[in-house]
C-alpha cells in the first residue's frame, strides 16, 4: 500500500454560488460590447490527464482526434496539462498539439475536482475554447460534469464518436440505455462544447508532427483550505492496465468453475499483454474484484480485441462490450447468447482451449 | 444527520429499447429503481442507524414515482417529487438546477446519489448538484467511513489501477458505486406502507424557478438524432476439432481481424 500525503491549500471562492452569479454578469456585458464572435477562440482543447507524470493514452487519442476535427475549421489544438513534475509529460505532448497550457505545481500531484476546477475555469473563461475534450476516465467523469455546470455550458459524457460541422459545431455520439441505442448530441450556443470520450475510441496518430508552444500558467494558491484531500492511493496488485484502457481484454465467467482457474486466463492475458475482465456472477461469488467487472453494473470496455471464456452472454454483460472491435467467444453451450455478440465463436471446452491458445499465441507472437 | 438521496426510476436492464424515429425511442414498460440509487439509499439508512436523523428520497419526474416508493419501503422517512409540465425535455443540467433549488435551504448533512442513472448513463446530475450548492463531491465511492459528521470523513473512490482514499468535509455529495454495500430487500409490510405513503409534490414556481430554467429551450445538450447500435456481422463459428480450431482462431485474429 502506498500513501502520498498532501497539504495543498486553495481558495474555494469559485465554488461559492455568489461568485458564479457575478461571473455570468461579466460575460453578458462583454458580449454586448464586443460581440460574441470576438470573445470566442475556435481552439480545440484536450484535457491531458496524467498519472504520476505520465500522460494517459486517451489524451493522445483525443489530440489525434482533435487534429482531425480541426481540419474542418482550421482550429488550433491545445493540451491543458495539470500536475506536478511534468517535464516528461510536456515532452510527450509537444508533437501532438499546437499549444500546451501547463500548470505544474506540487498542489496538483493528486487530482481533486476542487483544485483542478479553481484553476482550469478561469483559464477556460479567458480563452473561450470552442471544444474541451477529456477521457471518460474516473477523473474525466468526476471533473467534466462539475466544470460544465460551473461554466454553464453543455457536456456530453462517455462518447464513442465525434464529428465537426463546418460552422464549428460539435456532434458527439454516445450510447444510451447501456448501448441499446445511440444518440448524436449537439450543444447549445454556450462554449466550450465539452465531451468525455471512451478509451480506444480513436487511434493515436504518430504522424501529427506538431511542435507545441508551451504556455506556463501559475496556479491560484489562495491560502484557504480545500474541502477534500487525497490521502493516498491503494494500488491494485500487478501492473495490468484497467480493463477500460486495455487494447485487449480476456475474460472468464461462471464457466471457469472456480476462482483458482482464473490463473489460466491470466497466463493467456500475459501473452497478449491484455487485462483480465469478468462478469457480475463471479464478482458476486467473490471470485474476482469488482473493478474488473464488465457490463451494466460494472464497466463498459472498448477493446480492440475482447475474448470471452465460459461467459453465457447475459444482457447485463454484453451491454458492456458493444463498442469492442473484435469479439471472440468460447463456450460449451452452442446456444449461448454470447455467440450473438461475437465475431468468432468456438463451441468447446475452455479448459482444453485456453492453455492450447496460450501456447499457440506464444508461438505466433514470436514470429 | 439529515440525508437526501437523489433517485430515479429507469428502464430495467432487460427492457427492450429501440429507435422509433430520429427523435423518439420505444421503451418497453418495464421499470425499476436505478440499481446504483438503491446503493445510495442503503448507505443513507445505515448512517441514520448510526447517527439518527432523517433520510429523504428525492426525484425529478412528472410520472414515475416508484423509485420514491422503493426508498420508503426500504426505510426512508420522506419522499419528494419535483414535478412540473415545464420540466419535459429538460437535460441533466436543468434537472440538477431543480434539485439544487429544492436542497439549497435544507439542513442537509449529506447528499447521496447513484454513480449514474441506467437510462442516460450520464453521471452528470450528482456532481452538478454539488457544484450548484457549492459543496464538495466524490464520485463512484466504494467505501465511506463517518465517525463524526462534524469532522472530515473518509471516502474510498474507484480509480483506474486502484482505490483512492480521500478525506472530505461535510456537507458533501457522494455518488455510490457497486461494492459500497448490499441494498436491503424491503419487507412486505413496508412495501404496503410505501404504496400508501403520501408523496409531496413540488413544482418549479415553489422552487423559485421559472419555466425558462427548464425544458428543451434551456437545454445545454440536445439529442439531434437517435441511432440503432451498429450491427456486428454474423458470428463466424470455427467448426474444426480441437486443436485445429485453436490454430484456426489465431490465424483469423492475425490475418482477417488483424488485431494481434
Amino acid at each position: 500500500m502506498k500513501f502520498t500525503i498532501l497539504d495543498c491549500q486553495f481558495s474555494i471562492d469559485f465554488l461559492k454560488p455568489g461568485i458564479l452569479k457575478n461571473y455570468k454578469l461579466e460575460i453578458v456585458n462583454r458580449k454586448s460590447q464586443i460581440g460574441e464572435e470576438h470573445i470566442m477562440s475556435n481552439e480545440i482543447w484536450v484535457f491531458a490527464e496524467q498519472q504520476e507524470g505520465k500522460v494517459r493514452k486517451v489524451a493522445f487519442e483525443l489530440l489525434s482526434a482533435g487534429a482531425e476535427l480541426s481540419k474542418k475549421t482550421g482550429s488550433q489544438v491545445a493540451a491543458i496539462l495539470l500536475g506536478s513534475g511534468l517535464q516528461e509529460a510536456v515532452k510527450s505532448l509537444i508533437p501532438f498539439a499546437d499549444k500546451i497550457y501547463l500548470m505544474d505545481d506540487p498542489a496538483f500531484a493528486s487530482y481533486t475536482s476542487d483544485a483542478y476546477l479553481i484553476n482550469m475555469a478561469p483559464l477556460i473563461k479567458e480563452h473561450q475554447p470552442s471544444i474541451l475534450l477529456g477521457g471518460a476516465t474516473s477523473t474525466g467523469k468526476d471533473l467534466f460534469p462539475r466544470l460544465a455546470t460551473h461554466l454553464q455550458t453543455g457536456y456530453a459524457p462517455d462518447c464513442t464518436g465525434l464529428a465537426m460541422k463546418e460552422n464549428g459545431k460539435l456532434v458527439a455520439k454516445r450510447p444510451l440505455y447501456g448501448g441499446k441505442v445511440f444518440a448524436e448530441m449537439t450543444f447549445s450556443e454556450a462554449r466550450p462544447q465539452m465531451a468525455t470520450v471512451r478509451n480506444n475510441t480513436f487511434l493515436v496518430n504518430q504522424n501529427i508532427n506538431k511542435s507545441a508552444q508551451v504556455i506556463s500558467i501559475s496556479s491560484h494558491t489562495d491560502p484557504s483550505s480545500l474541502k477534500k484531500k487525497v490521502l493516498g492511493l491503494e494500488k491494485a496488485a500487478g501492473t495490468k492496465l484497467d480493463i477500460t484502457e486495455a487494447e485487449i481484454v480476456v475474460a472468464g465467467g461462471r464457466g471457469i468453475k472456480a476462482p483458482e482457474n482464473f490463473k489460466m486466463i491470466e497466463e493467456l492475458s500475459d501473452v497478449l499483454n491484455a487485462s483480465v475482465g469478468t462478469t457480475r456472477a463471479t464478482v458476486d461469488e467473490g471470485w474476482r474484484d469488482q473493478k474488473d467487472q464488465i457490463g451494466k453494473s460494472g464497466k463498459n470496455i472498448s477493446a480492440k480485441l475482447y475474448m470471452a471464456f465460459g461467459i453465457s452472454g447475459a444482457i447485463h454483460h454484453v451491454l458492456g462490450i458493444g463498442t469492442c472491435k473484435t469479439v471472440v467467444a468460447v463456450d460449451t453451450d452452442p446456444n449461448a447468447l454470447i455467440f450473438n455478440y461475437a465475431d468468432y465463436g468456438i463451441v468447446g471446452d475452455l479448459f482444453q482451449i485456453v492453455p492450447a491458445l496460450t501456447e499457440e499465441l506464444k508461438k505466433a507472437m514470436k514470429e | 444527520m439529515e440525508i437526501y438521496i437523489l433517485v430515479k426510476q429507469v428502464p430495467d436492464p432487460e427492457a427492450i429499447v429501440k429507435v422509433k424515429s430520429d427523435s423518439e425511442l420505444e421503451i418497453e414498460n418495464k421499470y425499476f429503481t436505478n440499481f446504483f440509487d438503491e446503493i445510495a439509499i442503503e448507505a443513507g439508512l445505515k448512517l441514520r442507524e448510526k447517527f439518527g436523523g432523517k433520510v429523504t428520497v428525492l426525484t425529478v419526474d412528472n410520472k414515475k414515482v416508484d423509485a420514491l416508493r422503493r426508498g420508503i419501503a426500504m426505510g426512508a422517512d420522506d419522499a419528494i417529487q419535483i414535478t412540473d409540465p415545464a420540466l419535459e425535455g429538460s437535460d441533466q443540467f436543468a434537472i440538477a438546477k431543480a434539485l439544487a433549488a429544492y436542497l439549497k435551504d435544507k439542513p442537509f448533512g449529506l447528499i447521496l446519489a447513484g454513480r449514474q442513472a441506467m437510462d442516460d448513463d450520464a453521471g452528470i446530475v450528482g456532481p452538478a448538484v454539488a457544484e450548484l450548492l457549492g459543496i464538495p463531491h466524490v464520485n463512484t465511492i466504494i467505501g465511506l467511513e463517518i465517525n463524526d459528521p462534524k469532522k472530515e470523513v473518509k471516502v474510498i473512490r474507484e480509480v483506474e489501477g486502484g482505490k483512492e482514499i480521500l478525506s472530505c468535509s461535510l456537507p458533501a455529495l457522494f455518488t455510490c458505486q457497486k461494492g459500497l454495500n448490499n441494498p436491503r430487500i424491503p419487507q412486505v409490510m413496508n412495501v404496503m406502507k410505501a404504496m400508501k405513503t403520501q408523496i409531496k409534490k413540488i413544482d418549479l414556481a415553489a422552487l423559485g424557478l421559472s419555466v425558462a430554467d427548464a425544458g428543451s429551450q434551456a437545454a445545454k445538450i440536445k439529442v439531434q438524432k437517435y441511432l440503432s447500435p451498429p450491427k456486428r456481422p454474423p458470428v463466424k463459428m470455427i467448426k474444426e476439432d480441437f486443436p485445429e480450431n485453436v490454430k484456426a482462431l489465431v490465424k483469423l485474429l492475425r490475418e482477417e481481424a488483424k488485431v494481434i
